[in-house]
């Protein structure tokens, strides 16, 4: 079926199979990788992109749904070449290890900061409740969401005790 | 040593921004002309003949290149132990098990394909209790034993019995020991095999061209490993087979062997060289790939009653499923560890690797200490609950300290690092001893009991004693310089570590130097593998002689251009000079790619500075006694949790965990946070609910997130502590060591202590549900269905004749 | 996701019930996907169609009238009942089982039509609507027939919908709106997890009733209590209408056991 979706403000034109799923038409048809598939089941947020403006698991969306939408995906953060406030943040506080989370978890972070620009330490993990990471912990992810909505104060956040 | 400026600077990561946006490429992201998707007929049995197997209607359908039954390969796979054939020939050894695969042109085909073939089994009764695969009439997973090849220096299969390897360790006389004490305390911990969950499950991209010139992409730790081992079980000269590693999503250990590679790649040969690309399902992740080993382990302690351990008897029965793997070194790893941090005069150490029926074990993070530790940390536990002594005190009474020895002869001095300091900073961080106002004023408000538990952790790299790696530095005109190694990075941070570690040696700004992200066994200098917190150590000291042997280069030209005495040359960030008159130089540009006189003439060439280092001093294990020199160095450390427990329904929440660990020296305090908190969460769910469960035919019941969770945000305890103990490893990179695993390990036993304290919960079996609390403050018989008698759960008692309760000797 | 099937995505509502019709058993409504398309992948469903009912004009409203109360069409997702204020001040309960439910993720896509259609013993929406009383318009091209909850489930992952039919409106009666309501639901971990015990309780004008997840086959309702029956009296009725099993989740005991626990607390919230 030809579908016309809006990436990251492109127009695309694809034809896709009926049961592709949208996270297939991304990365398959049209090379974007930056969403990834951690489980296919919509339990690990690895695919998460936003499509019509709210966050969904990618893998749980047929391609078709899509048509006559707009999607954004982890590509699209940063503008021609510079890193996000988000992304820049992540950057900082150590908020990225292995990056196989880190496209859906940028995606959250930023729909999570669109619904609600200062958001607590326990909105913020609700906000990303639905993106597993394995590597960091999530506390310094929690940190760079602080930071990037301008409440991270104490400037001892992030640093090590030396005993 | 002057003062660094580099080296312990919060750095961020230097791949960072390809992860942010995007561009990072993994493994599955590649395409490739003619690219072929694969798929593996899996086994739905723990234990089968392979009666027939039908792949006609497969091999007829449109679109399929290749199918593959055990039957046309020859190849057998093993780390330590060779038992392992590509795919499942005559027999299927657990479930899960890869019995044929297909290549097609789409992944539907492919996965049409594997519909079509048929498989006629003879199911066969499982061994799925290692106990019970120990016992005289066990069926034997692996009849043909005897005539596997395997490492005969360290490992020791016994023929004829499940028994993969038996690793002993005598230190002192046991009967003296026991003799001298005024109690003795057994029990016996358990816990079940656990999936690593990296967010990339395993994928590989193989082609394998005309003259056996093979490419392999893969999702590798260790692509010299796979080059090594895939080349020994193809029968290939090392030089045919390129092993090529872009970004990684996380490896855990799981990916640290070979896996999918040789599969792959037999499906490009047949294919006729097409490159054929498998990446596993989350499903498959469970049970075709492999997990971490289940532990029984039985600790027998005397003590006097001032609190010393005069004697400790350990045997360790671990379960490694259906093949060796990394199980029979996680096995010898964790018996010259066994004791912990701790000095005990007399101790001996079992410790059986043992086949079953079940997805197999492989490495871990932590390598058997998180396991085994559950055991040890909350048996000290109840060692000092028996004599009525605290627990705190009594493991400061027993620590390690300079002039102690470890179990396997190794003098401890105060350079091997500070156990103390470490349990001494999470006690003091989470107010042991006492509840405060505030945390009784928690208690009163919601009705839930708040306890304090502490618990120590060592670990030293389990890996041969001549492991070895080599680090190129080399510059560009502009005098930037590009680092290969092939340490892989797989999101512990080693390329920052490292560019940190060349910059500060070559004392040049960090953005001056970039370590290679692919790494290319054709193109990359040897390194054994990335696993057992070695990196740091060993790649760091090979990058510091690289970062040497260049500025040996630039320094013999600049003598030459300058006419001086090497001897009298100095460097700063951009130019070498002669120290007593810093005017007159010559700049690493201009050095860096060969030096031209005025006149054109040419000296000197490329600057590639070469570092190779190779782990020293340390010696094979004695067969009998386990004595020798196993471990690189120590990272000691300890974690203090304080948690609340429902009395009621044993539902429990971590409040604060403080971890504290000698690393050595800080490289980069944002990394060493990353470890610590990421590792200590991974041990949040190795505590909270991660655990394999099976059915009495072996079936695999839980293998996808529904059933087997993994810690979210929302999971992360509030309180988070991490402290540092900085002891410099003499032959430590700027005396760093390493501290990759260590921050997984012992949270659990920690978690344990805490709830003991709050509501005398005795937990013996990891992980802890909920219900386990709950049935433990009951007394009711605690659940253990690992291996269900039933879908719907069932118990095993402890030990038999009640052996578990602590005796009073006198 | 490797299943072949057709995606059809009627423009109109007759439309739609004609290919409902057409492929009967062979098709599998879509709305949110998130049960669906994961039981594509596993190869659970094998549909031939799959109807997309999210392009049928009105079907993703939420609709309130003091007359008829809430009702909630097949494209309404968890979220647009979180976000709807008058849902959400209404029939706090509702809400209550929706902010409870999956990932954030999830919410945005997955439906309360679909949530109960998928008819899990842990579906999270069935306790609150159990509670309030909702009924199910259950729509095929030649029928249109009303159902409540309490006979929408006849077992694990099934309901009382025939092939060819539509869950078309779920409704939520205006009687409900302002009851007090509690939903606790036991999870392995904070994050977001089954639940492996949830109950839910609803309070008005003195009348209490339970609903009960994860405990049976179904999700179930305990009425014709009161908020002054004894709470034990009122744990042993709701102990006694539960059947739960032993599963890798948890033990039939300890479900027992959390039923009275929830029961007693829940109650102890809404009085």
């Amino acid at each position: 079926m030809q579908i016309s979706v809006t990436v990251n403000g492109q127009v695309c034109q694809r034809d896709v199979e009926d049961h592709w799923t949208l996270l297939r038409l991304l990365r398959d048809g049209l090379g974007l990788t930056g969403s990834k598939e951690g489980c296919g089941a919509g339990e690990c947020g690895a695919c998460t992109v936003e499509l019509n403006g709210r966050t969904v698991n990618s893998c749980l969306v047929l391609a078709v749904e899509a048509d006559g939408g707009s999607v954004r995906t982890v590509e699209g953060e940063a503008e021609q070449g510079r890193l996000s406030r988000i992304q820049e943040a992540f950057a900082r506080h150590h908020a990225v290890q292995c990056g196989f989370c880190t496209g859906g978890m940028v995606m959250s972070v930023r729909d999570l900061l669109q619904r609600n620009p200062q958001p607590t330490v326990r909105e913020i993990q609700e906000g990303i409740e639905g993106n597993f990471c394995r590597c960091t912990g999530y506390a310094q992810i929690i940190e760079a969401v602080l930071d990037v909505s301008g409440q991270l104060d104490d400037s001892s956040v992030g640093d090590l005790r030396h005993v | 040593m002057s003062e660094l400026t580099v080296v312990g600077a919060d750095v961020p990561r230097v791949e960072a921004v390809e992860k942010l946006t995007g561009d990072a490429l993994y493994t599955g992201d590649l395409l490739l002309p003619g690219l072929l998707h694969a798929k593996v007929k899996a086994s739905p049995h723990a234990r089968a003949r392979i009666l027939r197997i039908d792949t006609s209607r497969a091999e007829a359908l449109p679109g399929v290149h290749a199918v593959l039954t055990g039957h046309e390969l020859d190849h057998k796979l093993g780390l330590y132990v060779v038992d392992k054939d590509i795919l499942a020939k005559d027999v299927v050894r657990h479930f899960g098990e890869a019995v044929a695969a297909v290549a097609a042109e789409s992944v539907e085909t492919a996965s049409a394909a594997v519909e079509l073939i048929e498989v006629e089994y003879e199911v066969l009764s499982p061994v799925l209790d290692p106990m019970e695969a120990i016992g005289d009439d066990a069926p034997l997973v692996h009849p043909d034993l005897g005539s596997y090849a395997y490492v005969e220096a360290a490992f020791s299969p016994q023929p004829g019995t499940n028994v993969a390897h038996v690793q002993r360790v005598r230190k002192g006389d046991l009967d003296r020991g026991f003799a001298e004490a005024e109690w003795v305390v057994e029990r016996e911990y358990t816990n079940p095999s656990v999936q690593h969950v990296p967010l990339e499950t395993h994928v590989a991209v193989v082609q394998w061209k005309a003259g056996d010139q093979v490419t392999i992409w893969t999702s590798a730790q260790s692509p010299f490993t796979v080059r090594n081992l895939f080349c020994t079980a193809m029968r290939l000269p090392l030089n045919q087979v390129r092993v090529v590693v872009p970004h990684v999503g996380g490896g855990f250990g799981g990916k640290a062997g070979i896996h999918l590679e040789p599969l792959v790649a037999c499906l490009s040969r047949k294919a006729g060289g097409r490159p054929v690309r498998l990446q596993a399902t989350r499903e498959e992740e469970f049970s075709l790939l492999p997990c971490r080993s289940a532990l029984t382990y039985r600790i027998k302690t005397g003590v006097r009653a001032d609190g010393t351990i005069t004697a400790q008897q350990m045997t360790m029965y671990w379960d490694a499923g259906a093949y060796a793997d990394y199980a029979v070194n996680v096995t010898r790893a964790s018996a010259y560890s066994a004791s912990g941090p701790y000095e005990i005069p007399n101790a001996w150490v079992d410790a059986y690797t043992i086949y079953t029926n079940k997805p197999y074990g492989t490495a871990y993070r932590g390598f058997g200490h998180v396991e085994f530790f559950w055991g040890l940390e909350r048996h000290m536990e109840l060692v000092a609950h028996a004599i009525g002594m605290d627990p705190l005190e009594f493991r400061r009474r027993n620590l390690l300290k300079p002039g102690s020895r470890t179990m396997t002869g190794e003098l401890i001095t105060e350079h091997t690092g500070d156990p103390r300091a470490c349990l001494d900073a999470v006690a003091a961080a989470i107010g042991y001893g006492g509840l405060t106002d505030e945390e009784r004023e928690h208690e009163r408000r919601t009705g839930r009991r708040v306890g304090k538990g502490v618990a120590t952790l060592h670990k030293a790299p389990a890996m041969p004693s001549f492991t070895a790696t080599a680090a190129v530095v080399k510059m560009s005109s502009d005098a930037t310089v590009v680092v290969n190694v092939a340490l892989m990075e797989i999101g512990q941070g080693c390329n920052t570590a490292l560019a940190q570690i060349v910059a500060e040696r070559l004392r040049f700004p960090i953005d001056r130097v970039k370590v290679a992200i692919e790494r290319d066994t054709d193109k990359d200098p040897y390194d054994w593998q990335t696993v057992a917190s070695k990196g740091l150590i060993l790649s760091g000291n090979a990058c510091l002689l690289a970062c040497d042997d260049l500025l040996r280069q630039a320094y013999d030209v600049a003598a030459q251009v300058l006419r001086a005495n090497v001897a009298d040359l100095d460097h700063d960030a951009d130019r070498v000079f002669v120290a007593h008159r810093p005017q007159e130089s010559v700049t690493f540009a201009e050095l860096s790619i060969g030096y031209a006189f005025p006149n054109g003439n040419g000296i000197g060439g490329p600057l590639i500075g070469v570092g190779r280092y190779i782990a020293q001093g340390l010696t094979n294990l004695d067969k009998e006694t386990g004595q020798g020199l196993p471990a690189l160095d120590w990272t000691y450390g300890a974690h203090g949790v304080v948690v609340d427990v429902d009395p009621d329904t044993g539902e429990f929440d971590v409040l604060a965990i403080s971890s504290a660990y000698d690393v050595g020296r800080v490289v980069n305090p944002g990394l060493v946070r990353g470890q610590a908190i990421g590792g200590m969460v991974q041990g949040l769910g190795t505590a909270l609910c991660e655990g394999y469960i099976y059915d009495q035919q072996g079936r695999l019941l839980n293998p996808s997130f529904t059933d087997n969770k993994i810690p979210t945000a929302r999971d992360l305890p509030a309180r988070l502590d991490i402290a540092v103990v900085e002891t410099a490893q003499l032959d430590g990179p700027y005396g760093a060591r390493g501290v990759g695993e260590h921050p997984m390990i012992s949270v659990a036993p920690a978690i344990g202590n805490a709830i003991q304290q709050a509501t005398g919960a005795e937990l013996l079996h990891m992980p802890m549900r909920f219900e386990d609390v709950w049935r433990a403050l009951r007394s009711h018989e605690p659940i253990d269905n690992w291996i269900t008698e039933t879908p719907a759960g069932s118990c095993r008692s402890d030990l038999p004749g009640g052996a578990g309760q602590p005796s009073p000797r006198k | 996701m490797t299943a072949m099937f057709r995606y059809r995505a009627p423009r109109r509502r007759d439309e739609l019930l004609e290919l409902l019709a057409e492929y009967g058993e062979r098709a599998r409504v879509l709305a949110g996907g998130t049960d669906l398309l994961g039981d594509v992948r596993s190869g659970l469903a094998r549909p031939a169609a799959v109807v997309d009912v999210k392009l049928v004009p009105g079907f993703g409203e939420l609709a309130w009238s003091a007359a008829e109360g809430l009702v909630i069409r097949p494209g309404v997702t968890i979220d647009d009942v979180l976000r709807d204020e008058r849902a959400r001040s209404s029939y706090p309960l509702l809400a209550a089982c929706a902010q409870d439910l999956a990932s954030h993720q999830i919410r945005n896509r997955a439906t309360v039509v679909g949530n109960v259609v998928n008819a899990s013993p842990c579906a999270d929406m069935a306790p609150a609507l159990l509670c309030l009383g909702a009924r199910a318009v259950i729509s095929s091209q030649d029928s249109r027939r009303e159902v409540p909850f309490t006979e929408f489930f006849t077992g694990a992952k099934r309901t009382v919908l025939r092939a060819g039919e539509l869950l078309e409106e779920i409704v939520v009666p205006a009687q409900s709106a302002g009851a007090r309501g509690s939903y606790r639901k036991l999870k392995r971990i904070k994050g977001h997890d089954l639940g492996i015990v949830g109950v839910a309780a609803m309070a008005k004008d003195g009348e209490l009733r339970l609903g009960i997840s994860s405990c049976a086959p179904t999700p179930l309702l305990v009425d014709g209590l009161t908020t002054r029956d004894p709470v034990d009296e009122v744990v042993a009725v709701a102990r006694a209408a539960i059947s739960p099993i032993s599963d890798v989740r948890c033990t039939k005991e300890y479900r027992t056991h959390m039923v009275g626990v929830y029961v007693r607390r829940a109650m102890e919230e809404v009085a």
